[in-house]
């Protein structure tokens, strides 16, 4: 087991290794960042003195050295923009940001997954063809289509709900709606998939064909295995709760990280794309090391695949 | 048997690391462990032994698709070349293999045609039409069999084709890993009587791979039996076959049915053998029936026994520790008892 | 992220007498009317995607003959522009797609040959893709590099590619390890016959299936990233960038966004169905 551990903490630290390397080349590959931060046109000697506090004088091994330091000791850098500490800048926006994702992720795991649970066990049927209907449109309409149609029915047309912004919790319902259907189909028929998988396997039309009671056949049985290959896409939800917003949040002018982020592209706020950069591989990576962790428990057979 | 060997492979040695469950660390499995043999012009060496015992491995390293982890391989006198290098390759066109399965052996979106033609376009052989139609004829298939896929095939006529694809470049050895056991019974006859015939056209080596002893008998000129990853006996297959020298030679033997003789058929008591965990001594000695307390110390050698010359890994059959009082059959020498027609007919 | 592919009960079952399914014939249609659209731009767009009329401005569709689909705030043909926004997305979504599956492949296929270190590296560069959404990742990228239609194409194309990566590894391995690959191998041949007459042929039939899923998620990407304006830049359109505009006037004038997003809803579905059916047909291994 401490091998099994071992194994994954490696495999997760040279990921966020990579992620944080991606970070320094792609920044140093995008050009001079004092050009970029102070313009074309900037006296030569502002851009000198921006340099030298920036560090950028140094050798790129160097540079690389003191950037892993600064990130390890939580220095993100300032918002090229207006010079506040980029990591501040985000982690405020992480409250109204969760506002939205965590009660979406609620409703995709409450309505997604018993939705492919009751599809896959009576196949075929109404409610097969309705959820996986549904699922295929879910997948099929973009979130922001989809935000916009809620806005021009619920906003526009009716009037029962606000379009947009932050200032009280009924602005949250047509984003939290927006994403939650959404993920919600796309969990349906995973779940459904893999449903159906375990309960075409032999084991499974073996403890049927013995007379096991089929309720026990599914709670014994199906459930647990099923629930393995579902657990990675949860994990991928979880670990997208913090920019899993992006385009959701700018349909609705949500004033949260996918915003931010958004905004800080268009500007080219280098501070702050990258500081949002490596807090979403940090919480993607450390969600798949749980996810991972859970399914050397839940199925022996992976450890060993792995190690 | 005469002149030098076309092929001679001494100390062949592969070891596989493996890792056994979670915890494990990764264990060293010795698939081949010292193996020495030699392949001569027109002859065929069958290697037998139960599932595991290294038989495939030797094959492949024989024809130095893989590299041995010691020992090594000389063909017509010259060492074998790296796996992959341009030596090696040019080389495939005098040595070739028939798998074990033949659908998973051939290109199932490729005609037989082409994929027999295949050997003859890399090593740029001319007249490749004819050639084809020729092979094609040679292991019995029709000529218009050459546009047809795989599966249109019936698995004795796919492993034609595989044989077809392995002499198209006249190969001076040819390694048939288990090339019967998928076929039904009817078939393996036609396939063994077709490796017989193109053995005396051709005078091709072939090594003979088989866990099936009758078939072996059938095409062999001398038998290896193999245990754990080393040969343990080794002779004329009428002697081997029917007068095994070595106890798991005889459990072997003893386990083909014959009509016509007494079942005395001797049952393998303990486990069968794990290659990652050789038993100490003689590795067989755990289920040994013949089983000494020397067997249990020292590693028996492959050697000539004193009187008839076969070669034999046992500290009993080569007379060094005395038979338990049992009496079994163990070191008997040169029994007369060899019931070759009965064998012949099962 | 994994593959994205429509329920097979949908569209095959009770419906196995039929050759084609409704759905199928439905998809294949709108997808040649798209691609002939897209081929066809300049000589069927009523006006350039450009061309102002400031006399009908935010014309409702059928108001007046001159524009059926309407016009925009400047007076552009909603129509016209839905043509060449067509043509554009498709141009991103069939480039992408392709330099997917080629990295992808290669990657996988090198992987699979040397196995060892090189191997080590490719599973490190998957594990690095699937540490990050490619929404995340693809406006990092955009941030550091700014904007133009071949870096988004390129870019886009990184999507996915851990796919066709795995895919091909998996494959590779697995044909060279028992069957018809390692016997040819022994026949002499050299790397590049294996590979490009026995294994590719033989793995394409899957490849393509996973561009068929791939290419509706490229699709949606590529209109997402329009929509928020970081994707295709004016003057050029595209679907997605077409909604994002047709935003700001969602009250006043909604058929601006109503008919692409409508395209891209149809277009994604029918990609979808296609690869899921021909998923079905060819490559009944994959899930
Ligand atoms: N590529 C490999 N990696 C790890 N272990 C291997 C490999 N190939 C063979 N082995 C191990 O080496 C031993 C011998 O295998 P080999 O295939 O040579 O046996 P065999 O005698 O041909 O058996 P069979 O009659 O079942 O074909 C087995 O224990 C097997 O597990
Ligand atoms: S050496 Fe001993 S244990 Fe080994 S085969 Fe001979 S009698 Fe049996
Ligand atoms: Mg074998």
């Amino acid at each position: 087991m401490l091998r099994f551990f071992g194994f994954r903490l490696l495999r997760a630290a040279i990921t966020i290794v990579m992620v944080v390397s991606f970070a320094f080349v792609v920044l140093r590959l995008s050009g001079d960042p004092a050009q970029i931060i102070m313009g074309a046109d900037a006296p030569p000697e502002a851009i000198a003195a921006f340099r030298r506090a920036w560090g950028l004088e140094e050798p790129l091994w160097l540079q690389y050295f003191h950037y892993f330091g600064a990130i390890l000791s939580g220095d993100l850098g300032r918002s090229m923009r207006d010079g506040r500490d980029a990591i501040a800048l985000v982690v405020e926006r992480i409250p109204a940001t969760l506002a939205l994702t965590v009660p979406a992720l609620l409703i995709k795991l409450g309505l997604g997954i018993p939705a492919g649970i009751t599809a896959a066990l009576h196949r075929n049927s109404f409610i097969d063809r309705a959820v996986m209907m549904l699922a295929v449109a879910g997948f099929t309409v973009p979130s922001f289509v989809l935000g916009l149609l809620l806005v021009l029915v619920f906003a526009v047309q009716l009037g029962w709900l606000p379009s947009g912004g932050q200032e009280s919790w009924r602005h949250a319902i047509l984003p939290i709606v927006t994403m939650g259907v959404g993920g919600a189909a796309v969990l349906a028929r995973f779940t459904r998939s893999a449903m159906l998988e375990v309960l075409g396997q032999p084991y499974i039309r073996t403890a049927s064909a013995k007379g096991v009671p089929w309720r026990a056949v599914v709670w014994g049985h199906a459930l647990p295995n099923a629930a393995i290959p579902t657990v990675t896409i949860i994990g991928f939800m979880v670990g997208s709760l913090i920019a899993g917003a992006v385009v959701v949040e700018s349909v609705f002018s949500w004033p949260g990280v996918g915003r931010l982020l958004v905004v800080a592209v268009a500007n080219r706020d280098l501070a702050v794309v990258q500081c949002i950069l490596l807090l979403v591989a940090a919480t993607m990576v450390t969600a798949n090391l749980v996810v991972d962790l859970l399914y050397g428990a839940l199925d022996p057979r992976l450890r060993q695949r792995t190690a | 048997m005469t002149g030098t060997p076309l092929l001679e492979a001494t100390g062949l040695t592969r070891r596989y690391a493996m890792r056994r469950g979670l915890f494990g660390r990764p264990v060293e499995v010795r698939a081949v462990d010292g193996v020495s043999l030699s392949l001569e012009q027109g002859r065929t060496l069958g290697l037998v032994g139960e599932s595991g015992c290294g038989k495939s491995t030797t094959g492949r390293l024989v024809l130095g698709l893989e590299r041995p982890d010691a020992g090594s391989v000389a063909f017509e006198g010259r060492p074998m070349p790296g796996p992959g290098t341009p030596a090696w390759r040019a080389l495939r066109a005098r040595m070739q293999m028939v798998f074990q399965d033949p659908l998973g052996a051939l290109d199932r979106r490729m005609t037989i045609g082409a994929q027999v033609a295949e050997p003859l376009e890399i090593h740029g052989i001319g007249d490749r039409d004819g050639r084809v139609a020729r092979l094609l004829g040679d292991v019995g298939l029709r000529p218009d069999q050459a546009g047809r896929y795989p599966h249109e095939l019936s698995g004795g006529q796919r492993q034609r084709a595989v044989l077809a694809r392995a002499l198209a470049t006249d190969p001076a050895v040819l390694v048939c890993d288990e090339p019967i056991s998928a076929l039904d019974v009817s078939i393996q006859a036609q396939v063994m009587n077709l490796l017989v015939e193109l053995q005396a056209r051709l005078g091709t080596a072939i090594l003979f791979v088989s866990h099936d002893l009758r078939a072996v008998r059938q095409v062999s000129h001398r038998v290896a039996v193999m245990y754990l990853g080393r040969i343990v006996e080794e002779g004329e297959p009428d002697a081997v076959l029917h007068d095994p020298a070595h106890p798991y030679a005889q459990a072997l033997v003893s386990a083909i049915p014959h009509p016509g003789r007494r079942q005395r058929r001797i049952l393998l008591q303990g486990d069968p053998p794990n290659p990652a965990d050789r038993p100490s001594g003689c590795a067989f000695h755990p289920r040994c029936p013949a089983a000494v307390a020397l067997c249990a110390r020292e590693d028996p050698v492959l050697k000539p026994r004193p009187g008839d010359g076969r070669h034999v890994a046992c500290h009993v059959a080569q007379g060094d520790a005395p038979a338990p009082s049992d009496g079994r059959s163990a070191a008997r020498r040169g029994g007369p008892d060899r019931p070759a027609e009965a064998m012949r007919a099962a | 992220m994994s593959g994205i592919a429509l329920p097979v009960g949908l569209i095959s079952e009770g419906k196995r007498r039929r050759r084609w399914p409704v759905l199928v014939v439905f998809a294949i249609a709108w997808l040649s009317l798209m691609l002939g659209i897209a081929l066809l731009a300049d000589v069927i767009a009523p006006y350039a995607y450009t061309a102002l009329d400031l006399r009908n401005r935010l014309a409702p569709p059928g108001a007046t003959m001159l524009h059926p689909l309407g016009t925009d705030e400047l007076g552009r043909d909603v129509l016209s522009r839905l043509i060449f926004s067509i043509r554009m997305s498709l141009l991103i979504a069939f480039g992408a797609t392709i330099i997917g599956a080629l990295i992808g492949t290669s990657l996988g296929v090198l992987a699979a040959h040397f196995r060892g270190l090189v191997e080590q590296v490719v599973l490190a560069l998957v594990d690095f893709s699937a540490s990050l959404p490619f929404l995340i990742l693809a406006l990092a990228v955009l941030a550091f590099f700014g904007n133009s239609l071949t870096l988004f194409i390129c870019l886009l194309g990184l999507h996915a590619w851990e796919r066709y990566a795995r895919i091909a590894r998996g494959l590779v391995i697995s044909a060279g390890a028992q069957g018809y690959a390692a016997a040819v191998r022994q026949l002499g041949a050299s790397p590049w016959r294996v590979y490009g007459r026995h294994v590719l042929p033989n793995i394409a039939s899957t490849l393509i299936v996973s561009m068929t899923l791939a290419f509706p998620e490229i699709i949606l990407l590529e209109s997402g990233l329009s929509f928020l304006g970081l994707g295709v830049q004016p003057p050029e359109t595209s679907l997605g960038s077409m909604v994002g505009y047709g935003r700001e006037y969602l009250t006043r004038a909604p058929w601006i966004l109503l008919s692409p997003a409508a395209v891209i809803v149809l277009t994604t579905f029918s990609v979808s169905v296609l690869g899921d059916w021909l998923r079905d047909r060819l490559d009944p291994t994959l899930s």
